[in-house]
């Protein structure tokens, strides 16, 4: 793998990420845990500024 | 000008040699992570109504609060006896059932069904409804013969000073 896919696959990691927390903050919601599903749903905003710096950083670097 | 207008430039059985699409049909790298980055900003922007839901219900805001409700007078109730009333509003009819000396029960009456009117069958001592046959439990309000599939919607009373009080309605949980 060359260093300039590390970027995607930080990225991809981060769409991992998102799925898994969508599924359990859905899930938290219907089991009326709700202070779980604010806590995911927060990961989940946050990780979207995240994916944004990685992939600045990814496009800087590499062209 | 007409000159230049009316030549042919080329022999040519297509004329789309002057559209340069210049790659962009390509998912190249930075194609395939401006996608990912879109990926994630509609994961999180699709969280934020839940988030919003989810807050609301820590709130409070979900579970309804009703002023308490007088349904009757614990020595106009003998046990075993059933009295209707309604609540939380005046189209909301429910039943209150004494179970016992300190037990009572109470449910909106309305079967889950068709919306029949649920009444108290004292010598079999379960909850009938007359419309399709329906029959729950009348500890828990739960279904126990017939075509209804949820329970009834349980209202929580309190006895004070020798009257009973209607004070909420349980949440429904699927
Ligand atoms: S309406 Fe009650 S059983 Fe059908």
């Amino acid at each position: 793998m060359k260093r300039s896919y590390v970027s995607v696959a930080l990225l991809l990691a981060v769409l991992f990420m998102n799925i898994i927390v969508t599924q359990f903050m859905v899930h938290q919601y219907f089991y009326e845990n709700y202070t779980n599903t604010i806590v995911a749903a927060v990961i989940n905003v946050i990780l979207f500024p995240a994916a944004f710096l990685i992939y600045k950083k990814g496009v800087k670097i590499n062209d | 000008m007409t000159d230049k207008n009316n030549k042919i430039p080329f022999n040519e059985d297509n004329y789309t040699h002057n559209i340069n699409r210049n790659n962009e049909r390509k998912l190249d790298r930075r194609g395939f992570m401006k996608t990912l980055v879109g990926a994630a900003g509609v994961f999180a922007v699709s969280s934020l109504p839940w988030g919003v839901l989810a807050a609301k219900e820590l709130n409070g805001l979900g579970d309804k609060k009703y002023p308490k409700q007088k349904i009757t007078d614990v020595k106009s109730l003998p046990i075993g006896d059933a009295v209707e009333f309604s609540f939380p509003g005046e189209h909301d009819s429910a039943i209150l059932i004494r179970l016992s000396e300190e037990k009572y029960v109470a449910y909106q009456n309305a079967c889950t069904h068709l919306r029949c009117p649920v009444f108290w069958k004292k010598d079999e001592g379960e909850m009938l409804c007359p419309c399709h046959h329906g029959k729950f439990d009348v500890e828990t309000g739960a279904p126990t013969a017939g075509p209804p599939r949820r329970p009834l919607p349980e209202i929580y009373v309190k006895v004070e000073n020798g009257s009973v009080y209607a004070v909420g309605v349980k949440r429904y949980e699927a």
